[in-house]
C-alpha cells in the first residue's frame, strides 16, 4: 500500500536521504572513559562509577580497544584514518547526560571519508549504487530513562521519570553518511551492509532491538533535476530494518503531500511510531542547538602513526563481499547461495569451518544441506545456528556418508533430522539404526526377482509398454529391502531385467 | 606532653619528633586540634574539621611505629615521608569521610564517596587531616570572600583577606592550625595566597600532580600543590603528591626527582652559578605597589649575594594574559560546571515544574555571584558566533606567551616576579568590581597559561604595613628542583621567622569571651 | 564586542540558570565591563600562530581495556536529591530537549 504511494510519489519527487548510525562498541570490556564493564541491562545504576555518574572531580581516560575498533571500522570501509585527532566536548543538558556535556569528536574525527557499495533490488530491476560516508567519530553513550505515569513508558504524559546510568559512557561509535541515499530500500541495504561489516569485525553486536545499534536518517525531498536540497527533517527511533524502510517510506509521503498541498516542510527532529505507521514531531520546543564544541582539555591529542595504522589494518578480516567472491570463484557455489551465506556471520563462519574440515570439493552438498535442511530446521526451532546441536563436523560426515554411497540422499535427510534432535554423529545414528544402504546387486537382484514373481501382471504391463511402472517396481523392491536398498543400483538392475 | 607549640614545629621536626619517639603523632594532632579550636572562629579556614579523621590517622602512624620496632625495623625506614604531619585539604578535594562542597550552596551536603588522589598520596605518606579548607567558591576569585560559608581572615590581620582560591588552605598554615596544606591553582590561587599569609606555595608542572578527584575549575590550567611554612617541607609534600596517575589522562609520566634534597642543596649550597632572570616588564606594571617591587629588587640583590648570575629578562605576551585566562577559564569552567544540575547529586529546587526548571532555578539558587558571571562569560566566549573572537584567540595567545617562557629559560634558569602586586587587602575593599579583583592575578596567570612550575616564597614583610610580600620564582617545565633549590637558597637568606601577631592565648581568650557572648 | 540584554538571556537559558530582571541587567553591565578589557585580545595579530589547547605536547594517553571496580548501588545514589533506591527520580521532561546522542 505505501509502497505503492512511495513509488508513485517518487516519480514526482527525488528524496535525498543521509544516516546517522550510532553503533556501541559491545565488545569492548570496559566503558569509553572508565572501567566500568558494558553490558546491556542489569539492575539500575549498578554498573557506574565517580568518571561515568560524572561526579565532581573525576576525570576521563580514553579506552585503547575502542579507538582501535573505531579506526578498524574505518579501514573496513575505506576512510582515511587521521594521524592527528582528539575528542571535543559538545555540551548541552539532558538528564540522562551525567557530565551535561558528551565527549565526542568535532573537527577531527578519527576517520574521514569511506564508503559502501549497496546492492539494491533483484532480478531486472537490481542495481548497485554507491554511498559515501562523511566520518565516522568516537563519543560516549547516554543513560537510559523509564518514563513512568505516562502511557507505554513514553516521555508524553510522564510524571516522572527514572534515570539508569549503567549504559552512560559505553563507546559509541558514530557514522555519518552523505546523502547519497534515494530510496527507503538504498537505506535498509545500506544499514544491512554496515551490520554486516561491523559484524565482521566483531566490533559490536549490533542489535538493533537492544539499541546497540542505531539509525536515524535526515531526509528532504526535491523534485527530479534539482541541485538545491530541501529543508530536511531527522527521523529517529527506527529501531529495525523494516522500521527504517518504513518510517523514510511514511516520511518522504509526507513531506511530498505536505508541499503538494502549499504547506512547506519545516526542519525538526520527528518519530517514527510504528504502531501508529506515522511520524510525528518530538519536541514541543525547539531550541536552537549551540553546543559549544571545545577540545577536551581533560584529554590530549592523538598521534596516530603509519605503522600503527598498517599494523590495525593486518587485523581486518575477509569482509562480506570478499567472502561472497571467494565462495563463487573458489568454491563453485551459486551466486545465490553464496549471498545467503557471505550476508550471515554465524553461517558462513560454520560454512568456513565445514569447508577447512571436509575440504573444497564437498563445498556445493554442504552449502545445499546448510541452504535446505539446516535452514528449515532452524526456522522451525527458531533458534540461531551457534544454539543448535549440528557441528560443521556433523555435516562433512554426513556428506561423505553419502558420497561414499553409505546411504543415500533420501536417508540422508533422515540422519539429518536425528543428529539435529540429538547431536548424534551421523555414523553413530546410521549405525544403531542399522541404516546402512544395501549396494549388493546380487541381494538386489534377489528382491527384484521376489517383486516381479509377486505381480506378474504388472510385469506383462511394463513390457507391454506402461513405462510408467518403473516407479511401481522401485517402490516395491525398496519396501522388500526395507528402504536400504541404493537406488541407483535398483533402478539399473529393475531396467535390464524388466527390460 | 599534652602541649606544645606546633606553630615552631616544621613537617620535618614533626617526623623526626615522631620517628624518634619524642612525641606521637596523637599529641601533635591533639595540639593541633586545640589550636584549631581557639583560632578557627576567629580565622575561619576550615569548611569542616575532621578531629575523627586526624585522630584515627595519627593513631595509625603510631601504631606503625609501635610495629616497626616490635618487628625489628627502624621506624625511620618504614613511616611515611610526612608522618604525624598535620594538614588541610582545600574543599574542593574529595575525601571519603568529608563533605565537599568546593564553598558552594550547590554542594553544601556532597559528601565524597572517593578519595582525590593528590589527598589519598598525602595520607598514605602519614599526614593527618585536620579538616577541609574554605576556599572561593569553585576556586573564582583572589579573596575567599567569594565562599558560600564566609570569608576567611588572614592571620596577620583580621580585617584583611588571605588571598584566594586557596585562602582556607594559606589561612590554616599560616595560623599553625595545620603544618601543611594542599590547595589548587588555576590562575594564582596557591601562589596569591601564599603571598598574602606569609607562607610557602607550589603551584607544580601541569601534569606534575594528578588532578583526579579535584573539582575542576579550568581544566587545562588547575594543579594541586601544597602549601608550607618552609620550602623543605613544601618540597616534602610535593614529592609525596607528585607523580603519574592512571585516573588522570593529563598526568604526567615523568619520574618525582628528590625534591627534598634539592631544597638541602639550595639551603646549604646557596645560588653559585644559576642563571636569574628579574622579568622586568612586569615588574613596571601599573598597579604593582612600590613596596612590593622593591622587595623584588632586593630578592634580586640577595641573589647577586649569593652568587647568581642575574639578569632581566621580558615577557611581552603575558601582557595578554589576563585576556586569555580570563576567556580560556571561565570558557572551560562554564563545562565543567554544567553537572551541578540538581539530577544526581548537589541542591535541587523545592517543586520543581519540569527538567527544564529543575536545571534553571536549582543552579540559579546555588551558584554564588561570582559562579554565575563567570559561567555567563565562558558560555558566551564559546557560543556560536564568537568561538573564534575569543576562545580561538586566547588560545593562539596563550601559544606566544608559551613561546616567551622557552625562550627565557634559554637564558635563565628561573625567572623572578612579585606574587601578588599588593600586600593583602581590606575585606570587601575589591568585592564591588570582579575586574578589580581579577587584576590580582597578573604575575600568576601566565605561569598557568603555559604550565610551568612557580612557587611563592616569602620575601619580606611590607615596611608601611607590616604585611607579608610574596617572591614568585618560575622555572622551565619540570624543573621543580632547580625550583626548590632557588626558593631555599633565598629563604635561607633572607631568614624570615616572622609569624603573624596571632596570639594563641588572647585567640582562646577571645574564644571565651565569644561563647560567653552567646 | 557589547553584549546585549538579549544575549543575556540567551546565554543564560544556554547555561540553565533562571536570572531575575536585576541579575540579567546587572550581569550585561558586569560582562561589558570584562568583555572591554578582553576585547584588547582581538587586536592582536596572530595570524599563522597554531592555538595551544593544552600546556605538555604529550599525545595518546590512553588506558588498557580493563575492567575494575564499580560503586556500589548505595554510594552511587548516596547524594541524590531524589531516588527510589534504584534510580535518579526527575520530574516530566518538557521544554528544550538534549542533543542527539
Amino acid at each position: 500500500m505505501a509502497k505503492d504511494r512511495l513509488a508513485q510519489v517518487l516519480e514526482d519527487w527525488e528524496a535525498v536521504i543521509g544516516l546517522e548510525i550510532h553503533t556501541e562498541i559491545t565488545s569492548s570490556n570496559t566503558k569509553m572513559f572508565c572501567g566500568c564493564p558494558v553490558g546491556f541491562g542489569g539492575e539500575p545504576n549498578t554498573r557506574v562509577c565517580p568518571v561515568c555518574l560524572g561526579l565532581p572531580g573525576a576525570l576521563p581516560v580514553p579506552n585503547e580497544y575502542a579507538v582501535e575498533a573505531t579506526v578498524l571500522a574505518g579501514l573496513a570501509i575505506e576512510s582515511t584514518i587521521a594521524r592527528w585527532s582528539q575528542f571535543h566536548r559538545k555540551n548541552y543538558f539532558y538528564p540522562d547526560m551525567p557530565k551535561d556535556y558528551q565527549i565526542s569528536q568535532y573537527d577531527l574525527p578519527f576517520c574521514d571519508g569511506g564508503h559502501l557499495d549497496v546492492q539494491v533490488g533483484e532480478g531486472d530491476g537490481a542495481y548497485e549504487t554507491r554511498i559515501c560516508v562523511t566520518r565516522i567519530h568516537l563519543e560516549e553513550d547516554t543513560g537510559k530513562m523509564v518514563h513512568v505515569g505516562g502511557a507505554e513508558g513514553r516521555i508524553a504524559g510522564a510524571t516522572h521519570s527514572l534515570v539508569d546510568f549503567n549504559r552512560a559512557g559505553t563507546p559509541l561509535m558514530e557514522l555519518v553518511t552523505e546523502p547519497d541515499i534515494r530510496t527507503p530500500e538504498e537505506a535498509r541495504r545500506f544499514a544491512q551492509k554496515l551490520r554486516l561489516i561491523w559484524l565482521s569485525l566483531g566490533i559490536s553486536d549490533c542489535s538493533m532491538e537492544e539499541g546497540s545499534m542505531r539509525v536515524d536518517a535526515n531526509v528532504s525531498i526535491r523534485r527530479p533535476g534539482e541541485t538545491e536540497l530541501g529543508t530536511k527533517a531527522e527521523i529517529k527511533n527506527m529501531n529495525s530494518f523494516r522500521a527504517l524502510h518504513d518510517g523514510l517510506a511514511h516520511e518522504i509521503i509526507r513531506q511530498a503531500e505536505l508541499v503538494e498541498s502549499g504547506g512547506h516542510v519545516v526542519q525538526e527532529t520527528r518519530h517514527w511510531d510504528v504502531g501508529a505507521k506515522r511520524t510525528s514531531s518530538l519536541r514541543s520546543k525547539e531550541e536552537a542547538h549551540d553546543y559549544r564544541y571545545f577540545p577536551e582539555p581533560d584529554m590530549v591529542p592523538f598521534q596516530f602513526s603509519e605503522e600503527w595504522i598498517e599494523a590495525v589494518r593486518a587485523k581486518l578480516p575477509e569482509l562480506p563481499d570478499a567472502k561472497k567472491a571467494r565462495f563463487v570463484e573458489d568454491l563453485g557455489l551459486s551466486g545465490y547461495d553464496a549471498a545467503i551465506l557471505s550476508a550471515d556471520i554465524s553461517l558462513s563462519a560454520f560454512f568456513d569451518s565445514a569447508m577447512s574440515i571436509g575440504g573444497a570439493a564437498k563445498a556445493k552438498a554442504i552449502a545445499n544441506i546448510m541452504l535446505n535442511d539446516l535452514a528449515a530446521y532452524l526456522n522451525t526451532e527458531a533458534i540461531s545456528i551457534d544454539e543448535s546441536r549440528v557441528t560443521p563436523a556433523m555435516l562433512v560426515e554426513l556428506v561423505e556418508l553419502v558420497d561414499g554411497g553409505t546411504i543415500s540422499s533420501k536417508q540422508a535427510k533422515v540422519v539429518f533430522s536425528e543428529m539435529a534432535a540429538t547431536g548424534d554423529s551421523p555414523g553413530a545414528i546410521v549405525e544403531i539404526k542399522g541404516m546402512k544402504q544395501v549396494s549388493d546387486t546380487g541381494a538386489i537382484e534377489q528382491a527384484i526377482d521376489r517383486v516381479m514373481t509377486a505381480n506378474p501382471s504388472e510385469v506383462e504391463g511394463y513390457r507391454g509398454g506402461k513405462t510408467t511402472l518403473l516407479g511401481f517396481f522401485v517402490g516395491q523392491t525398496m519396501k522388500e529391502m526395507r528402504g536400504q536398498a541404493n537406488p541407483k543400483l535398483v533402478n539399473e538392475v529393475l531396467l535390464r531385467k524388466l527390460g | 606532653m599534652s602541649e606544645f607549640d606546633v606553630s615552631r614545629l616544621t613537617g620535618a621536626h614533626i617526623r623526626e619528633g615522631v620517628v624518634t619517639g619524642q612525641f606521637t603523632a596523637r599529641e601533635v594532632a591533639e595540639a593541633t586540634l586545640a589550636r584549631v579550636e581557639a583560632l578557627e572562629p576567629t580565622v575561619h579556614a576550615f569548611n569542616q574539621v575532621t578531629p575523627e579523621l586526624a585522630l584515627e590517622a595519627a593513631d595509625a602512624v603510631d601504631s606503625s611505629r609501635a610495629q616497626a620496632i616490635a618487628d625489628g625495623l627502624d621506624p625511620r625506614d618504614v613511616l611515611g615521608a610526612l608522618a604525624g604531619v598535620p594538614a588541610g585539604i582545600k574543599d574542593n578535594m574529595n575525601l571519603v569521610g568529608t563533605r565537599t562542597t568546593c564553598s558552594a550552596k550547590i554542594l553544601e551536603n556532597y559528601e565524597s564517596v572517593y578519595d582525590c588522589t593528590a589527598v589519598r598520596r598525602l595520607l598514605d605518606a602519614g599526614a593527618v587531616p585536620i579538616g577541609k579548607c574554605n576556599m572561593d567558591e569553585f576556586a573564582f576569585g583572589s579573596s575567599t570572600e567569594n565562599s558560600a560559608f564566609g570569608p576567611t581572615h588572614n592571620p596577620w590581620d583580621l580585617e584583611r583577606v588571605p588571598g584566594g582560591s586557596s585562602g582556607g588552605s594559606a589561612a590554616c598554615v599560616s595560623a599553625s592550625m595545620a603544618t601543611i596544606s594542599l590547595g589548587s591553582d588555576t590562575g594564582g590561587s596557591i601562589r596569591q595566597p601564599g603571598a598574602l599569609t606569609g607562607t610557602v606555595a607550589v603551584k607544580p608542572t601541569y601534569g606534575r600532580v594528578s588532578r583526579y578527584g579535584c573539582v575542576a575549575f579550568g581544566s587545562s590550567l588547575d594543579q594541586i600543590g601544597p602549601f608550607a611554612r618552609t620550602v623543605e617541607d613544601s618540597a616534602a609534600a610535593l614529592a609525596a603528591i607528585a607523580g603519574a596517575d592512571p585516573m588522570d589522562a593529563t598526568s604526567a609520566q615523568q619520574a618525582v626527582p628528590n625534591y627534598v634534597r634539592a631544597a638541602a642543596e639550595g639551603a646549604t649550597g646557596g645560588a653559585k652559578g644559576l642563571r636569574v632572570g628579574i622579568v622586568t616588564d612586569l615588574l613596571q606594571a601599573d598597579g604593582c605597589s612600590g613596596e612590593v617591587r622593591a622587595a623584588v629588587e632586593n630578592a634580586a640583590r640577595i641573589y647577586a649575594d649569593l652568587g647568581a648570575e642575574v639578569g632581566e629578562v621580558t615577557l611581552p605576551a603575558s601582557a595578554h594574559g589576563l585576556s586569555a585566562y580570563y576567556i580560556i577559564g571561565p570558557a572551560e569552567a562554564s563545562s565543567n560546571l554544567a553537572r551541578f544540575d540538581g539530577i544526581r547529586y548537589g541542591h535541587r529546587v523545592e517543586d520543581p515544574t519540569d527538567v527544564l526548571d529543575l536545571y534553571m532555578r536549582s543552579r540559579a539558587e546555588g551558584f554564588g555571584p561570582e559562579s554565575i558571571r563567570r559561567i555567563m562569560l565562558g558560555t558566551y566566549a564559546l557560543s556560536a558566533g564568537y568561538y573564534e573572537a575569543y576562545y580561538g584567540q586566547a588560545q593562539k595567545a596563550r601559544t606566544l606567551i608559551k613561546q616567551d617562557f622557552e625562550s627565557a629559560f634559554k637564558d635563565f634558569d628561573v625567572l623572578l616576579t612579585p606574587t601578588s602586586p599588593t600586600v593583602a587587602f581590606k575585606i570587601g575593599e575589591k568585592s564591588a568590581d570582579p575586574l578589580e579583583m581579577y587584576l590580582s592575578d597578573v604575575y600568576t596567570i601566565p605561569v598557568n597559561l603555559a604550565g610551568i612550575p612557580a612557587i611563592s616564597v616569602p620575601a619580606g614583610l611590607c615596611p608601611s604595613s607590616g604585611l607579608p610580600i610574596g617572591l614568585q620564582i618560575m622555572a622551565d617545565y619540570f624543573a621543580e628542583e632547580t625550583m626548590f633549590m632557588a626558593a631555599a637558597a633565598f629563604e635561607a637568606a633572607i631568614e624570615f621567622d616572622a609569624r603573624p601577631p596571632l596570639r594563641y592565648e588572647s585567640a582562646r581568650g577571645t574564644r571565651a569571651a565569644q561563647e560567653e557572648r552567646r | 564586542m557589547a553584549i546585549s540584554e538579549e544575549q543575556v538571556r540567551h546565554v543564560a537559558l544556554l547555561a540553565r540558570l533562571a536570572l531575575t530582571d536585576e541579575q540579567v541587567a546587572n550581569l550585561g553591565d558586569e560582562l561589558n565591563s570584562i568583555l572591554g578589557h578582553i576585547d584588547t585580545i582581538q587586536n592582536l595579530d596572530l595570524e599563522g600562530v597554531e592555538p595551544t589547547a593544552h600546556p605538555l605536547e604529550t599525545v595518546n594517553s590512553i588506558r588498557s581495556d580493563v575492567v575494575k571496580p564499580c560503586l556500589s548501588r548505595e554510594l552511587a545514589l548516596k547524594n541524590a536529591p531524589d531516588t527510589d533506591g534504584t534510580a535518579f527520580v526527575i520530574p516530566q521532561i518538557v521544554g528544550p530537549g538534549g542533543g542527539d546522542a
